[in-house]
């Protein structure tokens, strides 16, 4: 049995004189130093040491810590589908659905959020099956649809709540409440970034913070560097990321300040943590550069752009395509976790409880094309193979009507797919009831999604424990399992 | 509107799971029977103990008495005589300048002034130190920096979080209730015992207005998060009491109670009956919004009021004609609780005080029988007559604020009929505790009233049956807990209620209820004459009673012990499980009164000498603040699974010293900064490297980062900008700084927040101020003794460029020049105010030939005047330099 470490010792924990003379020479000079140093991983080294082999992955320049097995996956790309969309109308085709519209509906039915449940709905628009595969997809995704052969579509998703903030806590963090780390900062904290100048958790954010707010890509009880980094589509990007004087001012104060640093460290001594504290001053500088660097789009080919949507007319589609264009220059730059939230399109985000056509027109417009050409551009570039794609909400929509025209919440039984990272390509799993309503054949928790996606990022989610509040704490809490049946 | 009953319709977990395929129902099954599932999944520890054996645990010992090891000073001898084991010798004493900067950062938050700096000199004597040390003791920001720490532990927030991040009304009287006590040195003891249980003191503390500062403290209770329209209301009291149960025990015992919530505690000596037992007493109390200045219904004050309002109303009506209520209860109505009843019962010498739970002033201390006028000050005043007795908030004047419950029932029948009147008052329902009673889901608990005359209220409770629940009456113009922000002020000062009966009855329709005749406005004309004189002394007597401000607040509610839930499913309830304390900590069972939930006697139980926990815990406290590291790590948990004290001995010997000295933490705070161990120098020690490389002896202090606060704050010092002002209701942030979701809040604030201390900063969980966010400012969500300390790019990147920093600098940078001509005089003030220290002679050449150097561009400039520019970029390079960032 495996020793209790306390990972928590960050901050307190001495660092070997390798790294310290590492250090030093970047407080001399501008050293290139790989982050997982810089963002201070003295922590996460522990956390290898107890949890693992700590031997790197072949072509990781930043140095994986922890690894349990051969990754199959590098990174991954999560398509966060706010409000929750509805199953009924897009991936999970049910025809008594269509033959029972408006009818009582036949099944008992939970209590809901607004409990003003009404007659079967059935779906809004079309379903046609695509590709080989035969995937029964919407018209209202004619993209994603060309696409279906790529998809592993999972119908038998089910939440343990049915609130929003409660599922989006659930979602990310694997707990219903706020304070625990989202699974972007575990994946983060876990294998550190391959990226020199950026953090190994980007959030791309559309516009809109899903309820429960910006503690859905916290860092929890783990380092702080391990949190989401919300780089913003309007605006600066990143909080402060722009100098406020010109570059000669800014190198002059920057020239200064490290000549300050230098006489006081000669005069008081050396100390690891004033020592990682300027290599960190340094880091914030180049950042200032990548940053820029990594949005500054133009350079991309102009069919590139098109593809994504970045011409789009729609102006939401224009944002999301961006996004999704970002996301694949961060899996390029080897961050580890990218999670992107969707545009505002003033219907509330996936939250149908009326207007259901309208919002799901305008909510698959957005995110419709630019994902489409996410998929074929990842493929293209050979980075499809190592980089997984998660298209999901926090639960499902009700088969029968809110009032005459909207879906209530439904955490029984919803939709989620995967693509590329070594799920396998064209394949449904589970599956709902004859209505769409709860999962029926193989449900698949958001636990065994958290324990799935880790195990091909090379982790085995039960021996991913963090010491905290004298416990050890899993991403899984103490359920979950991987479910083989997706992977290749 | 129909609803199904949650208990026949929703499928439990156990029904989903056998809706499930066989295997999954098997795996499900090894993760419910396998107690030791967690363990062999990936969380090792030690193997399990029996439960007798782990109260051998050092942590449940009582404290030892301890001579100190001979030296000049009881804390030095202990680490000296570690240190000395290994053949190392403590550090020299720091550096004048060290010295005064860490005891000014560590004891108030800021850096030295100028005038500190003069009284130091550069070669201070201990009598010096020993003066500085008691007047940061006595300033008012000692309370400001250290109430900080303390806020951590108790997860303060001013909203509830979650989707609509609601406000708690008035949170913010907490965080000043704290700074006072700790200023006053209140003994932590009492501190305690106010926090388990200050609304229940029979004397409780009160400051020089009057206020009752004790009940303030129970504020403490209710930063719990809480969710709006939870589907399962008693899930949610479970998780809401978790984390109550959690802070409770981890920063008053440091123990980790909360791990016995499905299980006995996998390490410690915490049996799950231990956790259900603490259950009850949070169960067994209620949320309410506390005065602090109320006004005894038994004062002279107070039945001068009620005398001028009999008066009043005589002249009307000497003889009150509707003395019945007129209501007639049906055999299968349950009820619940009767005002009339309880006049009949007082004239026949049998009243019953139980059935009803009043707090505040507003309802006095029994029911209103006759006329009144609620607001004598109205141009067009009018009186009322409700039949029978009732309980009434106005007898008083409407000034008055409280609330009137019911005693806690179950839901046995599907409506519960309330006879009421009131005018912008409310009812509310409050179903296993929870108070946020809006759509969707629980709107059908909350009732405006607005209707003068008496009627019934009905509640369709089919979606609670079986759960328990009480009724409650509010009267208080302060918003209510889950109120949306554009409610502030709808509360106009004229509202109040009278609550008559409440009954649970299977019939949809109210009892009978007889006609009676009501007194009309004719009836007001006719003694029009006298009505004028005698509508003023009520009104007189009305405004000499106080209006009170409010605090969230615990109240007592109706004992009642709860059952250990099985694996922690309240949906499988176990053995009774009576409220007691720890049974580790406890020679004999609290004895706890059945009626009421026990809280002061809880309190007391915590507090009984000879359970070591609060001194130990806390004296560990203070040391981890001023070493970076408790001489116990694990600050919030001295248990098996936490770390063993570095220094058992001097550990004890702090407690046992902590106590004798009245629980004074300001006595125990002096005792460790006028050590040496506290005073030597910080520095690397290449002879220490092999023995004690993590300074786990005190080899030497540590070097630490600014805390959030901390560096604000010092920003705002030497910028000239601090205002020292205490108290008062938060700041708001910048509406810049305001993401656009929902529950944003309503106002904003300036950038620099009116250069008020960070910790007047609004604390809204969504909304939390970002730059703090950034260096390490915790979620409020637990207890947080030990902040992460983190390196992020985010911290440079805000010290490099946030416009707030860049303000500060440049008001940094004005008052150098101010100060004089000559710019090392300039430089020599810069260096005092940021580093408490002169610069060096490579220091200030380095800084002349920057400040006299002007970089060739034009353009961006902001401040419009070179020679500001250049020095601000002087003194904003000595901002990102990492002696300002840290602590030596």
């Amino acid at each position: 049995m495996k020793n209790p470490i306390d990972h928590s010792a960050f901050g307190n924990s001495s660092v070997g004189p390798s790294r310290r003379d590492m250090l030093r020479q970047a407080a001399n000079g501008f050293a290139m130093l790989p982050l997982a140093h810089l963002l201070g991983r003295d922590a996460s080294a522990q956390a290898s040491s107890a949890i693992g082999s700590n031997a790197p992955p072949a072509g990781s320049s930043g140095g994986s810590l922890v690894r349990h097995h051969a990754p199959r996956a590098r990174s991954v790309i999560f398509l966060y589908m706010d409000g929750a969309p509805s199953g009924q109308d897009l991936f999970d085709y049910k025809e008594r659905l269509v033959k029972e519209n408006g009818k009582p509906f036949a099944l008992p039915k939970e209590p809901t959020q607004f409990n003003n449940n009404g007659n079967t709905l059935g779906p809004v628009a079309k379903f046609k099956q695509h590709g080989e595969s035969g995937q029964w997809i919407s018209d209202l995704l004619p993209n994603i649809a060309k696409a279906a052969d790529k998809l592993c579509v999972v119908r038998s998703m089910y939440a343990d709540f049915s609130e929003h903030t409660n599922a989006n806590y659930f979602l990310h963090t694997g707990h219903g409440l706020q304070g625990r780390p989202s699974m972007g900062a575990w994946i983060g904290y876990g294998l550190g970034s391959d990226a020199k100048n950026l953090p190994a958790f980007v959030v791309l954010n559309g516009g809109l913070v899903p309820p429960g707010g910006v503690d859905n890509f916290h860092s929890g009880f783990l380092p702080a560097h391990s949190q989401g980094s919300l780089f913003r589509m309007t605006g600066e990007a990143v909080a402060n990321i722009k100098p406020r004087e010109t570059d000669e001012r800014q190198r002059r104060k920057l020239l200064l300040t490290r000549r300050l640093n230098q006489l006081s460290l000669d005069a008081d001594g050396h100390d690891p943590a004033l020592d990682a504290a300027i290599a960190n001053h340094e880091l914030a500088f180049r950042m200032q550069t990548a940053v820029p660097d990594l949005l500054e789009i133009d350079g991309e080919s102009a069919a590139t752009r098109e593809m994504y949507g970045c011409n789009d007319e729609y102006e939401q589609t224009r944002t999301y395509g961006r996004q999704c264009l970002l996301a694949r220059r961060l899996v390029e730059r080897g961050v580890r976790f990218i999670e992107l939230t969707i545009p505002d399109t003033g219907s509330d985000r996936w939250d149908q409880h009326g207007n259901l056509r309208r919002g799901l027109d305008r909510n698959c417009r957005t995110v419709d094309k630019p994902i489409a050409a996410l998929l074929a551009d990842l493929e293209a570039r050979g980075l499809l193979d190592e980089t997984i794609v998660v298209f999901g909400g926090e639960f499902g929509r009700t088969p029968f009507a809110q009032g005459t025209n909207g879906r209530d919440h439904n955490p029984f039984g919803f939709t989620m797919w995967m693509a590329g990272g070594g799920f396998k390509a064209g394949t449904s799993y589970g599956s709902t009831d004859e209505y769409g309503y709860k999962a029926e054949e193989n449900p698949m928790s958001i636990h065994d999604l958290h324990a799935t996606l880790l195990w091909q990022l090379g982790i085995d989610h039960e021996r991913f424990v963090y010491r905290f509040g004298g416990r050890d704490l899993r991403l899984t809490d103490v359920y979950g399992n991987v479910v083989r049946d997706l992977l290749d | 509107m129909l609803r199904l009953h949650p208990l026949l319709l929703a499928p439990t977990w156990a029904n989903q799971v056998l809706q499930f395929p066989p295997l999954l129902v098997g795996l499900l099954m090894l993760v419910v029977l396998a107690p030791a599932a967690s363990a062999q999944n990936g969380s090792p520890g030690p193997d399990e103990m029996p439960m007798a054996e782990r109260f051998d645990h050092w942590a449940w010992q009582p404290l030892r008495a301890v001579t100190p090891p001979a030296a000049r000073h009881p804390v030095d001898g202990f680490v000296t005589a570690r240190l000395d084991a290994v053949g190392l010798l403590p550090a020299p004493l720091a550096k004048p300048h060290e010295q005064l900067r860490r005891l000014w950062f560590d004891l108030v938050g800021l850096p030295p002034t100028q005038e500190a700096l003069q009284r130091f000199g550069e070669r201070p004597s201990d009598a010096a130190y020993l003066l500085e040390v008691d007047q940061l003791l006595a300033s008012p920001q000692f309370g400001e920096r250290w109430a900080r720490h303390w806020l951590d532990l108790m997860r303060y927030s001013e909203t509830l979080g979650h989707e609509f991040d609601f406000e708690i009304p008035n949170a913010w009287r907490y965080r000043d209730y704290v700074i006072r006590a700790l200023n006053q040195d209140l003994p932590y003891d009492q501190f305690i015992r106010e926090h388990i249980a200050g609304d229940l003191l029979l004397e409780p503390r009160r400051d020089e207005h009057g206020n009752n500062e004790s009940v303030q403290a129970t504020a403490s209770w209710w930063f719990v998060e809480q969710t709006h329209s939870p589907v399962d209301s008693m899930q949610h009291q479970a998780d809401r009491i978790d984390n109550q149960i959690d802070v409770f025990g981890k920063a008053f015992l440091g123990m980790t109670v909360a791990c016995a919530r499905c299980h006995d505690h996998k390490f410690d000596a915490i049996p799950t009956s231990d956790y259900y037992s603490l259950f009850g007493f949070v169960q067994s109390s209620r949320y309410v919004q506390a005065s602090l200045k109320e006004v005894p219904p038994e004062s002279e004050a107070y039945q001068t009021a009620l005398t001028r309002q009999r008066e009043l109303s005589s002249l009307w009506l000497p003889d009150a004609a509707a003395t019945t209520s007129g209501v007639t209860f049906r055999a299968e109505d349950v009820v619940i609780a009767d005002a009339s009843d309880h006049k009949r019962e007082q004239d026949g010498s049998q009243l019953s005080n139980s059935q009803w739970f009043v707090s505040n002033d507003a309802f006095g201390n029994e029911p209103w029988r006759g006329p009144f006028c609620a607001n004598p000050n109205d141009d067009k005043p009018q009186l009322r007559q409700l039949p029978g007795a009732f309980w009434l908030s106005a007898a008083a004047g409407t000034q008055r604020e409280g609330t009137i419950a019911t005693a806690t029932f179950p839901l046995e029948h599907r409506y519960v009929h309330v006879r009421t009147a009131g005018d912008h008052s409310r009812l509310k329902l409050i179903v296993d505790g929870f108070h946020i009673t809006r759509d969707p889901i629980y709107g059908e608990l909350h009732r405006n009233i607005d209707k003068q005359e008496a009627h019934w209220i009905t509640f369709d409770v089919q979606m609670w049956l079986g759960h328990k629940a009480h009724l409650q009456a509010i009267d208080q113009r302060a918003p209510d807990l889950g109120d949306p922000r554009h409610n502030r002020g709808r509360y106009p000062d004229h509202c109040w209620i009278a609550l008559q009966s409440v009954s649970n009855s299977p019939h949809g329709s109210p009892p009978e209820t007889s006609a009676l005749p009501l007194v009309t406005e004719a009836d007001a004309v006719r003694t029009i004459a006298n009505w004028r004189d005698a509508r003023q002394r009520l009104s007189d007597a009305v405004a000499a009673l106080p209006v009170s401000p409010t605090i969230p607040a615990m109240a007592d509610g109706s004992g009642m012990d709860t059952n250990v839930y099985l694996r922690g499913d309240h949906k499988r309830p176990g053995e009774p499980a009576p409220r007691r304390f720890l049974s580790a900590l406890e020679a004999s069972a609290t004895s706890v009164p059945k009626e009421s939930s026990g809280r002061l006697e809880l309190a007391n139980a915590v507090l009984t000498k000879g359970n070591p926990m609060p001194a130990r815990v806390m004296v560990n406290r203070l040391w981890h603040h001023l070493f970076g590291r408790g001489l116990v790590k694990s600050v919030d948990n001295f248990g098996a699974l936490g770390e063993p004290p570095t220094h058992p001995d001097l550990l004890d010997w702090l407690a046992t010293d902590f106590e004798a000295n009245g629980w004074s933490l300001k006595h125990s705070i002096r005792r460790i900064v006028t050590s040496h161990t506290y005073r030597q120098r910080s520095q690397l020690r290449q002879d220490a490297a092999a023995c004690d490389g993590d300074n786990k002896l005190l080899h030497r202090q540590n070097v630490r980062p600014l805390e959030a606060e901390v560096l604000r704050d010092t920003l705002l010092a030497i910028s000239g900008r601090l205002d020292e002002a205490l108290y008062g209701e938060s700041i708001e942030q910048p509406k810049e700084a305001v993401t656009n979701a929902r529950g944003s809040p309503g106002q904003h604030g300036p950038r620099d927040g009116h250069g008020r201390r960070s910790i007047y900063l609004a604390m809204r969980r969504n909304f939390m101020p970002e730059m703090l966010l950034a260096f390490d400012l915790p979620t409020p969500f637990a207890t947080v003794g030990r902040r992460n300390t983190s390196n992020v790019p985010a911290q440079s990147l805000a010290l490099a460029n946030a416009p707030l920093v860049h303000d500060l600098c440049g008001l940094f940078a004005k008052r150098v020049i101010a100060h004089s001509d000559n710019h090392a005089q300039r430089l020599q003030l810069a260096y005092q105010l940021a580093f408490a220290r002169k610069p060096r002679a490579n220091e200030l050449a380095s800084l002349l030939a920057f400040v006299g150097q002007n970089p060739d561009e034009q353009g961006d400039d902001e401040q419009g005047d070179e020679e500001v520019r250049t020095w601000t970029d002087a003194v904003h390079a000595l901002v990102n330099t990492t002696e300002f960032r840290f602590r030596r």
